[in-house]
């Protein structure tokens, strides 16, 4: 049985049910929201650790001529090896239901000793056969193909060959195909044979025995390997090292986890205010009943304990809301966000611990939040507290605006004092939905920068069609042919390359790859952040992006790097960084790129058109290739720029987006402190009311009373929101860059954000204050004349 | 539960004085109040308003602290007590029976007796609820043992009060007008209540303003601007 302190702690509760609804909701929409996110990243990281660790991905990837039994052989002898294992990549094209499709395949000489960047196969066939292919998982929606039916593939200027997909996989190590527009597959070397490609292994990836090693020890070991390649007389193009145990996505999903999880928090502190609010509202309003309790003989701690359970009430009845809508929220988000990375979260349960924090942290924090009013509530004297006048306490100051304010109707002027009667009150309540207003306001912004970005990104490139040719042709030959066809008002053939930067002791950087197009350009120009771009003439100068001088921050403007190119050195003189996008990249003449790679011609091209509209450019684009092939120039891909901007910019936006629902919980989180701040409000009135309706107030006025009371701080957290705006901008600006790419910084919001963040405060407080607004009217003379 | 010596008066106040301060300067409440009082005495305090009388029940109480001199009580140096240790002392030493009830509105009658009970521990948690159904028996009030105190009538409440005030057998009751809000015949009955409290050997301080009342007393005392008048 309850001692009767407790039973009075429930009773309170139950009978300030409504705005402890408001409270607990408010509690749990911070609990929900924060404990969403913990729960998504505990997910994440659990499956991250048991499929993608588990699956061994390759601690170093080396390239090279082709690779026997005898060099993994002597490779696996070395000491800190543990497992060796070759493979071949190749790039060709799927015949997709969107046109010809980029597609990436993937060749081990036997699938069924796979121990590297393991393979798992799901339904269908496994390994797959000469002239079958398992398709991966993530590639299947976007590639159109069913296990049993055919793909077409093509690779260079070879004939389509329909292989038949017989089984369906999941490489952990890849990124989505349907996000990265690629067909991932899974085939035999005599399949490639059979298409074209070389059967030979040309990757070496090693697996090193020591999990603990940190990425320079583990490239250590690569150097060691690629001595042992170079050593038989082949030659080393590339040595790759990634950040061990990490997947490719891995840090930017924990850092829009954090930030998420940051303003989860937030949220979680501003329903703090609203605990202030209801616990300081209680003891306002049971100063007497504690000053008799301290007179028959409860101490000080005796108090305490009673409203601080009462605060754990509320923390235990919020979590107890907010735990299922967290796992349920959690679970949906990280089932997206392993799609993401494509890992499956089937099975994969929320680790007890992280619920446990949820419990201790829904618990506690309105306990904590109540303790400083507590704590000065229940200090109160015996002879104070019987002295305590109660309701009465709370006004305007005298002398102040409000009580000077002249030509304001009476009834507007009553809703303007009693928005300031409780100050500290309305404050925390003003915050709270500020804070909301500020976070929205700051990702409105984050949009902006966000096109704004996309919009520099984009804004050098003065082309709209980007082809890919099946093989290499002279560029001359490409430039021709596409001047001639009609509506083509300016055509560049382009190379490329793939580069890694040498260092002085004979080790590489990581890969990055270089943009080659005529050193006098007219379709490409970089505006460039340091040094220049380039210019008619040059022949070894090099154009960094900042992505790369983050990367390799011995780069500089003026000094000569050694780059390896196809596997030589090859002299460069740096002449500019300019801003490119996330991507580490270079951009270096034609000229001189086309003849690194062997020969002088370039397999792709950008094409200028003045034809707008998106219907006509499409009918265009099939135009161009049209004439294209009648020449002999097989189209492999085409790609218009406002197609690749506009899936950029999605996927920018969806991160954005990702953040703005956390402006979403938090505006949530002040509207319901609104609606508890007014019906305390009104419940503290009910004497002034009844007075009001006994000197002939309507339904009509009160109602407008209390509504307009609810405005006034709304409109005023709309305000304050304004210039909250600009830190908030500054750390999702922030939180941005570190996810995807810097963006520049807005600090000024929007005036149509502005405008909106008002109607939807404005909203927000009609919504919130209509219950007690409604309540207010229900109270009549005589009651509320009884009322103490 | 204090049990002072038998020979020791119960409540001794010595050169007490008490002033507030106010804007007009410090108004002095109790001066020189020189005060003994036996076991089982029935003493009533009277005057007029301002005259002192809730300012001496408030420091016998240990609600106020005397500005100078000694308030013992049941044996207790009721002064020289902390803020926290004056809450458990008076719980288990006196009694507080107010003009208004002041009976905890979402506590029914039997929990509001248990309440003194749950904050001083002073009797197990199994037996308290027999205790206060015992007290509000005594008191003519079991039936309303289960009641929320706004459906009871004034005089219940009194009753309910009263129960409450004896709930830890404090060595002393003190009342405050106790009969000040009840109309004659409920405050006759209240009275009639706490004289035979006084007849069980319950030492009673009341403050009054009724001479009605005086008739139960074994002693009055009579304060005018602070001061006992003999």
């Amino acid at each position: 049985m309850l001692d009767p302190r407790w039973r009075k702690v429930l009773r309170d509760l139950w009978l300030h049910k409504s705005r402890t609804v408001l409270v607990v909701l408010a509690i749990a929409a911070g609990i929900a929201g924060a404990g969403a996110v913990l729960n998504t990243w505990a997910l994440v990281r659990r499956v991250t650790r048991e499929q993608f660790l588990v699956s061994h991905p390759a601690s170093a990837t080396l390239r090279t001529d082709s690779i026997d039994a005898a060099l993994i052989a002597r490779v696996r002898s070395l000491p800190d090896v543990r497992e060796a294992e070759a493979r071949r990549t190749v790039f060709a094209s799927a015949r997709t239901p969107g046109g010809w499709s980029r597609a990436v395949l993937y060749a081990l000489a036997d699938f069924s000793t796979n121990r590297i960047g393991v393979i798992k196969p799901e339904t269908g066939a496994w390994p797959p056969e000469d002239g079958a292919l398992v398709i991966e998982r993530s590639s299947l929606a976007f590639s159109g193909a069913s296990v049993g039916e055919p793909l077409s593939l093509v690779m260079g200027n070879g004939e389509p060959l329909a292989v038949a997909v017989t089984g369906i996989a999941r490489d952990v190590g890849l990124a989505p195909g349907w996000m990265e527009h690629v067909v991932y597959g899974f085939v035999t070397p005599g399949t490639l044979a059979r298409l074209g490609a070389p059967g030979t292994m040309d990757e070496l990836q090693v697996l090193v025995g020591d999990g603990s090693l940190d990425r320079e020890a583990i490239r250590r070991i690569a150097y060691e390997v690629k001595a042992v390649i170079e050593g038989t007389g082949r030659r080393v193009t590339n040595v790759e090292v990634p950040e061990p145990g990490r997947h490719i996505h891995a840090a930017q999903m924990d850092s829009l986890l954090y930030t998420q999880g940051a303003f989860g928090l937030l949220a979680l502190f501003l329903s703090g205010f609203l605990v202030v609010n209801l616990i300081s509202a209680m003891l306002a309003g049971q100063v007497k009943e504690i000053g008799i309790m301290k007179a028959i003989g409860a101490s000080p701690g005796q108090l305490a304990g009673m409203y601080l359970g009462l605060a754990l009430v509320l923390g235990l009845l919020a979590s107890a809301l907010a735990l299922p809508v967290a796992g349920y929220a959690g679970r949906e988000y990280a089932e997206l966000k392993a799609e993401l990375l494509n890992f499956d979260l089937t099975g994969t349960a929320i680790p007890f611990w992280v619920i446990a924090l949820q419990c201790a942290v829904g618990a506690l924090m309105p306990v904590a939040a109540a303790a400083l009013p507590v704590a000065r509530g229940c200090r109160i004297t015996v002879s104070e507290a019987l002295r305590d006048l109660g309701l009465t306490r709370g006004g305007v100051a005298s002398g102040g605006v409000l009580t000077r304010a002249t030509g304001v109707a009476r009834p507007l002027l009553l809703s303007l004092r009693n928005a300031f009667r409780r100050r500290q009150r309305m404050a925390l309540t003003l915050l709270a939905l500020a804070t909301g207003g500020g976070v929205y306001l700051g990702a409105l912004n984050l949009r902006a920068s966000i096109r704004g970005a996309v919009d520099l990104l984009y804004q050098p490139m003065r082309f709209q069609l980007v082809l890919r040719f099946t093989r290499p042709w002279p560029a001359d030959s490409i430039e021709a042919a596409l001047r001639a066809i009609p509506g083509v008002s300016g055509a560049e053939a382009w190379s490329s390359a793939a580069a890694a930067v040498a260092y002085e002791d004979g080790t590489l950087g990581d890969g990055f790859s270089i943009t080659a197009p005529p050193a006098a350009s007219g379709l490409l120009a970089y505006e460039a952040t340091s040094g220049r771009w380039l210019e008619p003439g040059d022949t070894t100068a090099l154009v960094i992006s900042r992505a790369l001088l983050r990367d390799e921050p011995g780069l500089a403007v003026g000094q000569e790097v050694t780059l390896a190119i196809a596997g030589r050195p090859t002299r460069w003189t740096i002449v500019g960084v300019v801003s490119a996008g996330p991507g580490t990249s270079a951009f270096a003449p034609r000229e001189t790129v086309a003849g690194l790679t062997g020969d002088s011609r370039v397999a792709s091209a950008v094409v200028a058109t003045e034809i707008a509209g998106p219907a006509s450019r499409l009918e265009w684009v099939g135009h161009v290739r049209g004439e294209l092939e009648a020449r002999g120039l097989t189209v492999q891909s085409t790609q218009l720029l406002s197609e690749g901007r506009r899936v950029m910019e999605d996927h920018l936006l969806m991160v954005a987006d990702f953040l703005g629902v956390m402006a979403w919980l938090m505006i949530v989180v002040g509207g319901l402190g609104l609606a508890s701040t007014m019906s305390l409000s009104v419940l503290e009135r009910t004497r002034e009311i009844g007075v009001l309706r006994a000197i002939g107030a309507r339904h009509r006025s009160i109602l407008t009373m209390v509504q307009v009371e609810g405005l006034v701080i709304a409109i005023l957290s709309w305000a304050v929101a304004i210039p909250l705006s600009v830190p908030m901008s500054v750390l999702l600006g922030q939180a941005f860059g570190r996810i995807m790419l810097p963006v520049p910084l807005r600090f000024a919001p929007e005036m149509t954000g502005v405008l909106l963040w008002l109607a939807l405060v404005v909203g927000v407080s009609v919504v919130a204050c209509a219950w007690p607004a409604f309540r207010a009217t229900r109270i009549t003379t005589a009651a509320a004349l009884a009322y103490e | 539960m204090s049990q002072p010596n038998q020979a020791q008066p119960v409540i001794a106040l010595r050169d007490v004085t008490k002033t507030y301060p106010s804007p007009a300067g410090a108004f002095t409440a109790l001066a020189d109040i020189n005060l003994t009082i036996d076991r089982g005495e029935f003493v009533v305090v009277v005057g007029q308003s301002g005259s002192g009388k809730s300012t001496l029940l408030n420091l016998l109480a240990g609600i106020d602290r005397p500005t100078t001199g000694e308030v013992i009580v049941g044996g207790t140096a009721v002064h020289a007590l902390s803020e926290r240790a004056k809450s458990q002392w008076r719980g288990r030493a006196v009694g507080i029976v107010f003009q208004f009830f002041q009976l905890l509105p979402t506590l029914t009658a039997a929990e509001n007796v248990m309440l003194p009970m749950d904050f001083c521990g002073t009797w197990p948690g199994r037996e308290r609820k027999g205790r206060a159904l015992a007290l509000l028996e005594r008191l003519g009030v079991a039936d309303q043992a289960d009641k929320l105190p706004a459906t009871l009538s004034g005089g219940q409440q009194q009753r309910v009060a009263v129960a409450r005030a004896l709930a830890n057998a404090p060595a002393v009751l003190l009342a405050d007008e106790p009969t000040g809000n009840l109309d004659s015949r409920t405050s006759d009955a209240m009275m009639d209540v706490l004289a035979g409290l006084v007849r069980e050997g319950q030492t009673l301080v009341m403050v009054t303003h009724e001479h009605a009342v005086m008739r139960h007393a074994s002693r009055t005392v009579t304060l005018v601007d602070g001061r006992i008048h003999a």
